[in-house]
């Protein structure tokens, strides 16, 4: 046991730190999302460092290398990356040892039949979709998906006729059960990491903003009733991060990655609340950062039926007899 | 980073639970329905911690020369998990293992050391900690009982409150005023004194967490050599502080929370009530909530295991605790209805044991003043 990196896993934050510095940032964030705009640069970027794939080349015989995918997620997150890097450092190699080519959208069947916002539909080349027993992955060819105007601070996208849902069902390459489980958890888990370098840079714009902050001649984060508030939301984050990177590290197993998405999509309320309150009416404008990683919240807890999903499958992994007992 | 356990420490476990199974008797859920402090279970510790001690196992954490195997943290970490998990058979030794003994080889005399340490490590002896006063509860540095120094004696007025264990204990780890002169955290000091002294009274505070939970204990010109000081006179705070700095995650309520709700869960399924969506619903928050607060104790033992100073991560797995021990009370509640309101009843003993986390080792609230100053750096003012 042992929660420090190692020289490797410290070697590849620094990297992407420095590739982010350089490609990614809320201002950028808020540039991009303002025209609807996917960050190509960003994401050829990653692709050309060797991020992409760091799953399947640091792979070992017991598995991709998931922590340091997760590791890699949450630093894009943190810093706002208008990438769909989750789908394709955490979810599509774990999936199919082949290259996916990206952007890679992420969706559930239902979602093809009733179309509604996906995060990077717009923009993805190709979407995997899962369903109960198997995986698709579908090539997008363009105008297959249109653009969805959304607040929530990812490009989104739709079908653009749902009556071609069951024509893409066909043309899609179909893997099986084991797959469809493996998306599942993978998927689940990304949405944990998200949660994490999410709430942890909208926590730390507020730390920021309420030490600087004055009202009532003194620092509003000087104030008890923000304190005991923003420790609280110190621990929810913290706990977040610790249980997903857990989880990835055992290769992404059911119940743990149930727990870590439970416990990091209950908490991205929770900031997302917390910190919009403390930011005041400043908080809401395009000029102030917040809501690059804010609204990403919100936006996180609609995949796989967020939290309450989670917790659901958390007790089936749990005490599964028990609830088959039920049924 | 890496997240896995030694496949010595795998067998630790196994050997531990084994332990369990052989030593606990017939009757231990109704023993230890009253939390460590009670009766049946303080008398069972005796007997209990010898056979730990004869394993080598009560203090495998401490130093070869006091009695232990210099384990790592980790290992002592599986004991306290595993015996929260049944509801503490070391009773309130768990103490002496976790800091008292270690406060003492840190600060005791030579003297001290060879006549209290052989002790703990043979599980039979037990402490009680004396610190809370009627005006010195989360403030604790306003504590006004007073030790006089009198030729080569120190002569005790005063009294401690919401002590536990006191009802069985041998000695008291008490924190008095040394410097009448001072205030605040100068001129404290800790003196390690017999509960047999004269002048020493306890008395129950009835309470609805159960019998003997807390006591008031007085001191009336109780009068104990000068030797009974542990570390420097009027240093009692740096004492104190560096003896609790990891304490506050010492007792594992996460892995009692964790066993309950298993409990729960097996009940709620012969009920019928998972087909309730709302019951699955908290029944995953629990489980996820247990899971966090293991994790972030799990990262205060990883700073204990290389020897770094403490840090704020402490209070931040002490709240969450506190939380998880909380919600699982509550839930018993809930998932047994009406029949939880019969005391002693599987609900009512494990939402009574739960009730006093988040005030119990420093109200909750002093936590979180200590994560805005020292992890978050929030100004004071």
């Amino acid at each position: 046991m042992d929660f420090e990196l190692n020289e490797d896993q410290q070697a590849i934050l620094e990297a992407i730190d420095r590739l982010l510095s350089q490609h990614a940032g809320p201002a950028r964030a808020i540039e991009l999302n303002r025209q609807g705009l996917y960050d190509d640069e960003l994401h050829s970027a990653l692709d050309d460092a060797g991020f992409s794939t760091i799953a399947t080349d640091l792979a070992t015989a017991d598995g991709p290398a998931g922590l340091e995918a997760a590791l890699l997620a949450e630093a894009i997150a943190r810093a706002g990356g208008v990438v769909a890097s989750a789908a394709q450092i955490l979810v599509a190699p774990t999936i199919r040892e082949e290259a996916i080519e990206g952007p890679i959208a992420l969706c559930t069947v239902d979602h093809l039949a009733t179309p509604v916002p996906i995060r990077f539909g717009a923009h993805a080349r190709t979407l995997m979709v899962l369903g109960i027993d198997e995986v698709l992955i579908i090539p997008l060819t363009r105008g297959e998906m249109e653009p969805v105007r959304s607040s929530f601070g990812y490009p989104m996208g739709r079908l653009a006729n749902a009556k071609r849902s069951v024509e893409l069902r066909a043309t899609g390459e179909r893997l099986g059960l084991q797959a469809a489980q493996a998306m599942t958890n993978w998927w689940r888990l990304s949405l944990a990491v998200e949660a994490v370098g999410t709430m942890e840079a909208a926590l730390q714009h507020t730390v920021a903003y309420v030490k600087q902050r004055r009202q009532f001649g003194r620092a509003i984060g000087s104030f008890q009733a923000i304190q005991h508030r923003l420790s609280l939301c110190a621990i929810q984050v913290e706990a977040s991060r610790w249980l997903a990177r857990e989880a990835a590290y055992h290769g992404a197993q059911t119940e743990a990655v149930a727990a870590a998405a439970a416990f990091a999509l209950h908490a991205a309320d929770q900031i997302f609340t917390e910190t919009h309150q403390m930011s005041g009416a400043i908080g809401f404008t395009c000029e102030f950062d917040l809501h690059v990683w804010s609204m990403r919240l919100l936006a996180l807890r609609q995949e796989l039926k967020g939290v309450s999903g989670a917790r659901r499958a958390l007790v089936e992994a749990r005490w599964g007899a028990l609830v088959c007992a039920n049924a | 980073m890496e997240f896995d356990w030694s496949q010595d420490d795998i067998q630790h476990r196994r050997d531990i639970r084994e332990f369990l199974q052989q030593e606990l008797p017939g009757n231990w859920e109704e023993m230890s329905q009253h939390g460590p402090g009670g009766d049946s279970q303080a008398a069972f510790s005796r007997t209990f911690c010898g056979r730990m001690a004869e394993k080598g196992w009560l203090t495998q954490h401490w130093p070869n020369a006091y009695g232990g195997r210099d384990c790592e943290p980790w290992r002592h970490s599986i004991v306290g998990e595993e015996m929260w998990a049944v509801g503490e058979p070391r009773g309130s030794q768990y103490m002496n293992v976790n800091w008292i003994g270690p406060a003492i080889m840190n600060y005791g005399s030579a003297a001290q050391k060879q006549f209290h340490l052989p002790k703990i490590s043979a599980g039979q002896v037990l402490w009680c900690q004396g610190f809370s006063e009627p005006e010195a509860g989360s403030d604790l540095a306003a504590l006004r009982t007073r030790a006089e120094t009198i030729d080569d004696h120190y002569v005790i007025n005063g009294s401690k409150i919401w002590t536990s264990y006191c009802n069985h204990a041998d000695f008291i780890f008490l924190l008095v005023r040394t410097d009448p002169h001072s205030s605040r955290q100068r001129g404290i000091s800790v003196l390690l004194v017999p509960m047999d002294t004269p002048g020493i009274d306890v008395h129950e505070i009835p309470s609805v967490v159960g019998e003997r939970y807390f006591h008031e204990v007085f001191f009336s010109n109780v009068t104990v050599p000068t030797s009974v000081l542990l570390g420097e006179e009027h240093n009692g705070w740096e004492v104190v502080s560096h003896a609790l700095q990891f304490e506050r995650i010492g007792a594992a309520r996460y892995a009692r929370a964790a066993v309950t709700l298993d409990k729960l869960a097996a009940v709620a399924s012969e009920r019928g009530m998972l087909e309730d969506p709302i019951i699955v619903d908290r029944l995953g928050e629990a489980r996820a909530l247990c899971e966090a607060a293991r994790v972030l104790v799990y990262k205060v033992i990883d700073i204990r295991a290389k020897d770094r100073p403490p840090t704020a991560d402490t209070q931040l797995a002490r709240v969450l605790s506190t939380t998880c021990d909380n919600a699982i009370g509550r839930l018993a509640l809930e998932i047994f209805g009406p029949e939880s309101l019969e005391y002693a009843s599987f609900a009512d003993t494990n939402f009574r044991l739960a009730m006093t986390a988040g005030i119990a080792v420093g109200a909750t609230e002093v936590q979180l003043n200590l994560i805005a100053s020292r992890f978050l750096d929030l100004p004071k003012d």
